[in-house]
């Protein structure tokens, strides 16, 4: 089955012929750029299906050792770059999700950006977006893995600022590109410490044993190379997937329009930190006691602490923002445990329903902002969940899509994100039996069952405040429900959220993903890469975290009344305000990074233009004057007289000259031919004499 | 492998020739069948490619055709990778003047048939000069060549020009032929061999004073002869009044086409009959050859800026791109480590020539589908009416604009990579001056070259016509594009093809 997989390099082909097409050609025309970018994207997703038929029916050969197309680019030196592409299991699921996630959204999108004066320009943006994420999956090295990442953190720049014209649209995009970078240049500088130690940036020649072993026990600045390499790595994938400390960029991200969030929030920008991380786990698992622990440390504080500030906001699309920040350190708290399926897993069946529940808060604002229109009020804030309330009878399909989502989210048997989180905290909870108490995977463990207590209130709350009780604002009450292009997305999507768990489900073979994308490592033998057995008693404590966050947050929330106190807030007090403003990270930052930035950009202007540099300018610029006037003289005459004129002026004159030796006369050439012959034989023989 | 097979490409074009010769005469009173013509030509030229590229992939040996002389074998022809690199060559360059000539052609001469057919011998000719390995050979197909160019060139028979270009290129082209049969008897006399095996040999056994009167004087003869073909400075002087004479199509064939025989015939005759004299003390081709490379591209280029007729320019424009090709011939790595993988597409020389002369076709062809599309339209090769061409047809403009960089050396396109390579065999060999000397002749190209891009994109025309273009034409203007810059953005396939090619001549060296 060889053959399918040979149609691997054309799945990201389609979405940038799409993006060129309405970039040089059809941007004048809306309907046919929207069709474009749909048409492109379902091409990837109908060509990925076949490549993954490829992949299921190559069997254990291709899944875990993968299929690779190498494509040799310049030679540089004694090196041949490699841009190939490969297919292995892990790749294979991703093509599942990503595609077709992202023809979900450009469908809901060629709706809800209708209206737009820039519309063909956004659906341009996005294919190159999903261009990026294709690219990114189906790369068997690094180097075009990159590239591939840093054409989604343009896209993201472009289509965060989408909405330019409002300040905060566009310092949010640039406050998303600016961090990311941090971590674009962390991962630059580990791919180029790994390429100068191994010669190679390809994923099967870098996780060969004898590589592995090299990388490890050679030293760097006194710690293993592996272990910078991979703390780089992972500095990007933090940068990418917004893990605590970078993770200040995703919410001001949702000033993009509401299908660009989902789509980083989904199917490409975030998951590319995950999918790195868990391509490169054989990297960090060989580094003794080192890099997977800071995953893991890191993935837990973010779980935690996303979920925590998920609890205090207002607005619809920040309470889903900071829930991806928090389910993204689930999927790091996997892969730092040596779970890489449990990572996964997760990533996939997050994308699905976070997706659905970004269309589904989309398709609320969208609603409301309608109603706003509909009576005439421009100053409610269409975001806002104050402002919503009792939707569920106005819009049922969107209600229920947004229901099944939120299980989902939660955890609820057996919707998908029940069995992918279980996963995590069953490996955590494994692994802390073994390791003992208040052991990593002990607090990694707490920090998720913690989170997903958290997880299930500030969803309750999201549920309680937009659909039930009474309308809060004229807009809720004239709501509508948008139509079909955006409403059966979400169906599609929710019919995935709810199923997509029975791929990985333990009780049948062991989960069947496992054996289908959890072999891709299976050369590392630090990875934890055996399915975990189903444990009842992980289940059953995150079952009821999850019922009861959720109920507790539904009736807190589902009769409030328009300008009523939060009750959250009454009940915590100070904390709800550190927690409604996110720790003051933002402040923190701005006190810490830019302000004294900023500080010694003005000193370094003052030393500049005030004090040392300008008045010494000053005093030169006057020699200077006065010899410019001497040198003018000089340059005049000599150096433009004989210099540049001059070298310009001899080049025409002996053309001109030169061009007269072809006078039109054959006896004139012929005589040519004689002389320098001639000449050519004298000179030979005058030389040889000597 | 049968012997004759060896020679298919040769046959299938001497075999379309013959069919156009003889419907043309059938189809004398049915003029309105002429338009079959270039379509033969094409299908023919695009299977004697297929022939070629099939010999070539099932190649990679030397084999000589031989032929006997009373009991004597003598090697005429090798079809080895090198000739078959210059055949598929020849036939790429015959399917490209086939289709711009149509529309040219049919607007200028009732004598249709003749011309395609007589195009598709010269293409006959210069495989054979590829092929040559044997000096009486290398000679009657040089002269095969010459004779079906001076046909080309007085084509337009009505058209003074025409004429008088066709006469003077014979006049200096029996001279020149002269001169390098003269080199060729001395070397005769020296060796008593004509085969270019034979004369190495022989001329490791000469003694002092035959080397000095008669190997050394044949030496620059020959050298002569094929700087007549190639339009090296200072034999070059036929070659302005013959590219603006010859019919469009055919200035095309042969800025192209001779100069790559020319190369090819350069680069075996040295490397495998003198290369004991490629760097000897007294007598070295390579510093003769360095000394015409730098004269050739310094006055070709100078000479260039003053010109107002593009055919002209063009005409000094390949004259001096001939200088920068010849560093690729006198860079030749002498220890040549062929095959190995850390080596293959390092620039060599011979390998940086060929991705030249390719990437020189790719270009050139494009360049005068471009200046056909406008002869076409309007009736002139001056300069200046290229002014406002963007308006006109913001196509062909941009096209142009690109291949004017690939003709700069201006990456993103296959002229870089050709300057690259041979530029980089200079530096690779040492000879800085030379390499020096080649960079700073290339900015000054830049003012002519990019003068016509000034005119078409800043300068206003009173004539605000769009330019219609032909489906033909459009066509190779496109074709040749997308393969200038595929060399540029995919090179290693072109980079392993000439580097192979390059093999069996280098490594012999």
């Amino acid at each position: 089955m060889e053959k399918l997989l040979l149609l691997t390099p054309l799945i990201p082909i389609f979405p940038l012929l799409a993006f060129v097409i309405i970039i040089f050609g059809a941007n004048k025309n809306n309907k046919l750029s929207a069709w474009l970018a749909i048409g492109g994207i379902g091409l990837s997703t109908l060509t990925s299906w076949l490549v993954i038929a490829g992949t299921i029916m190559g069997g254990h050969h291709v899944q875990a050792e993968g299929w690779r197309l190498p494509i040799p680019w310049m030679p540089t030196g004694e090196i041949v770059f490699n841009m190939g592409v490969g297919v292995d299991g892990f790749t294979a699921a991703m093509l599942f999700m990503v595609p077709l996630v992202c023809l979900l959204i450009f469908i809901y999108a060629s709706e809800y950006m209708e209206g737009d004066p820039r519309y063909a320009r956004f659906f341009a943006y996005v294919s190159l977006f999903a261009f990026g994420m294709l690219t990114l999956v189906i790369a068997d090295n690094l180097l075009l893995l990159f590239m591939a990442w840093e054409v989604m953190g343009l896209c993201s720049y472009l289509l965060i600022g989408f909405w330019f014209e409002k300040t905060s649209a566009k310092r949010a995009g640039l406050k998303a590109f600016l961090t990311t970078r941090i971590g674009d240049v962390l991962l630059f500088a580990g791919m180029l410490i790994l390429y100068s130690y191994t010669r190679t940036l390809t994923f099967h020649e870098l996780f060969k044993p004898e590589t592995l072993e090299m990388l490890s026990g050679t030293m760097m600045w006194g710690i293993p190379v592996s272990a910078l390499i991979s703390l780089l790595v992972f500095g990007g994938a933090v940068g990418k997937s917004a893990q605590f400390p970078l993770h200040v960029w995703l919410p001001d991200a949702m000033e993009g329009p509401t299908p660009v969030s989902a789509l980083i929030h989904a199917a490409t920008m975030v998951s590319a930190g995950v999918y790195l991380v868990a391509r490169m786990l054989p990297l960090f698992a060989i580094v003794p006691d080192g890099a997977l622990r800071w995953v893991a440390i890191i993935g837990a504080i973010t779980a935690f602490f996303g979920a925590t500030i998920g609890i205090a906001q207002n607005d619809i699309k920040r309470v889903l923002a900071y829930s991806t920040i928090s389910q993204l350190g689930y999927m790091m708290i996997a892969l730092g445990l040596g779970g890489f399926l449990a990572g996964v897993f997760h990533l996939l069946t997050h994308a699905f329903f976070k997706a659905l529940l970004f269309l589904g808060s989309g398709s609320i604002i969208h609603a409301v902002e309608h109603g706003a229109h509909h009576v005439n009020d421009h100053h409610t804030d269409p975001q806002d969940m104050m402002n919503m309330g009792g939707l569920y009878g106005r819009m049922k399909r969107t209600a229920w899509a947004y229901f099944f989502g939120t299980a989902a989210l939660i955890g609820i048997f057996p919707l998908a994100g029940f069995w992918s989180k279980d996963e995590i905290l069953a490996e955590a909870w494994l692994q802390w039996q073994e390791a003992g108490f208040m052991s990593l995977p002990f607090w990694a463990w707490l920090a998720g069952t913690l989170g997903a207590f958290l997880t299930a209130l500030y969803m309750g709350r999201q549920i309680g405040l937009v659909f039930f009780g009474k309308p809060r604002t004229e807009a809720a009450a004239h709501a509508q429900e948008p139509g079909n292009r955006m409403t059966i997305p979400l169906l599609v999507l929710a019919f995935f959220a709810a199923t997509l768990g029975f791929i990985n489900v333990p009780f049948i073979k062991g989960g069947w993903l496992h054996h289908f994308a959890g072999e891709v490592h299976a050369a590392s033998h630090a990875l934890h890469l055996e399915a975990i057995p189903f444990q009842v008693s992980v289940a059953v404590v995150s079952s009821i975290v999850a019922l009861g966050g959720f109920f507790l947050g539904w009736a807190m929330y589902r009769n409030l009344k328009a300008g009523q106190q939060d009750p959250l807030e009454k009940m915590l007090g100070p904390v709800f305000t550190v927690l409604k403003n996110k720790y003051y990270v933002d402040e923190l930052y701005t006190a810490i990074f830019i302000k004294p930035t900023v500080k010694l950009a003005t000193l370094c202007a003052k030393f500049d233009y005030d004090w040392v540099i300008n008045p010494i300018v000053n005093t030169v610029g006057r020699i200077g004057v006065v010899s410019a006037i001497i040198s003018a003289k000089f340059d005049e005459i000599v150096i433009d007289g004989l210099g540049v004129l001059g070298t310009a002026r001899f080049f025409k004159w002996t053309g001109k000259e030169l061009r007269l030796t072809q006078s039109g006369q054959v006896s004139n050439y012929l005589l040519t031919i004689a002389l320098s012959s001639l000449t050519l034989v004298g000179m030979y023989l005058f030389f040889i004499r000597m | 492998m049968n012997d004759i097979l060896l020679l298919l490409p040769e046959f299938v074009l001497l075999i379309s020739a013959f069919v156009i010769f003889i419907l043309d005469l059938l189809w004398k009173k049915q003029p309105e069948k002429a338009g079959m013509f270039p379509v033969l030509a094409l299908l023919g030229s695009l299977a004697a490619f297929a022939a070629t590229i099939f010999l070539w992939m099932s190649g990679g040996i030397r084999l000589d055709i031989i032929a006997t002389d009373s009991g004597n074998q003598v090697p005429m022809l090798a079809v080895d990778q090198f000739a078959l690199f210059f055949k598929a060559y020849v036939a790429l360059t015959l399917a490209f003047v086939s289709v711009i000539a149509t529309d040219y052609i049919r607007a200028r001469t009732p004598f249709r048939g003749e011309f395609y057919a007589l195009t598709i011998m010269a293409g006959l000719a210069l495989m054979l000069v590829a092929s040559s390995v044997n000096l009486v050979m290398i000679f009657l197909a040089f002269e095969f060549l010459s004779i079906t160019s001076y046909l080309l060139t007085g084509y337009l028979r009505d058209d003074e020009l025409s004429i008088e270009a066709a006469l003077k290129y014979f006049l200096y082209g029996s001279v020149a032929s002269a001169v390098m049969l003269f080199g060729f008897s001395l070397i005769f006399g020296a060796t008593g061999s004509v085969d270019l095996v034979g004369i190495a040999q022989g001329l490791a056994k000469a003694d002092h004073t035959i080397t000095t009167f008669l190997v050394f004087p044949s030496l620059v003869l020959i050298i002569v002869g094929l700087g007549f073909k190639i339009a090296l400075v200072p034999f070059h002087q036929w070659s302005p009044e013959a590219y603006q004479g010859a019919p469009t199509p055919i200035t095309a064939f042969l800025s192209v086409g001779p100069k790559a025989a020319g190369f090819a015939l350069m680069a075996r005759i040295l490397t495998i009959a003198f290369p004991a004299f490629a760097a000897s003390a007294n007598v070295s081709w390579i510093v003769i050859l360095s000394g015409i490379a730098m004269l050739t591209m310094t006055f070709g280029n100078v000479v260039a800026l003053w010109q107002k007729d593009i055919k002209r320019l063009f005409a000094y424009s390949s004259i001096a791109q001939a200088g920068y090709m010849l560093i690729g011939v006198v860079a030749i790595a002498p220890q040549y480590v062929g095959g190995s993988p850390e080596v293959v597409g390092w620039p060599q020389g011979l390998n940086g020539l060929l991705m030249y002369l390719l990437a020189y076709l790719f270009t050139n062809i494009g360049v005068f589908a471009i200046i056909i599309a406008m002869e076409n339209k309007t009736g002139s090769t001056a300069i200046n009416s290229y002014a406002g061409l963007i308006k006109r047809s913001p196509y062909l403009a941009v096209a142009f604009l690109i291949f004017l960089l690939s003709l700069i050396g201006i990456p993103p396109t296959a002229g870089f990579i050709g300057k690259l390579f041979v530029f980089g065999a200079a530096i690779t060999q040492g000879m800085f001056v030379l390499a020096f000397v080649a960079i700073i002749n290339s900015v000054i190209s830049v003012y002519y070259y990019l003068g016509i891009s000034r005119q078409m994109f800043f300068t206003q025309s009173d004539d605000t016509s769009p330019i219609a273009v032909s489906g033909p034409l459009n066509a190779v203007v496109t074709i040749t594009l997308v393969l200038v810059l595929a060399m540029a953005l995919w090179a290693q396939p072109f980079i392993d093809w000439t580097t192979n090619s390059a093999q069996i001549i280098a490594s012999s060296f």
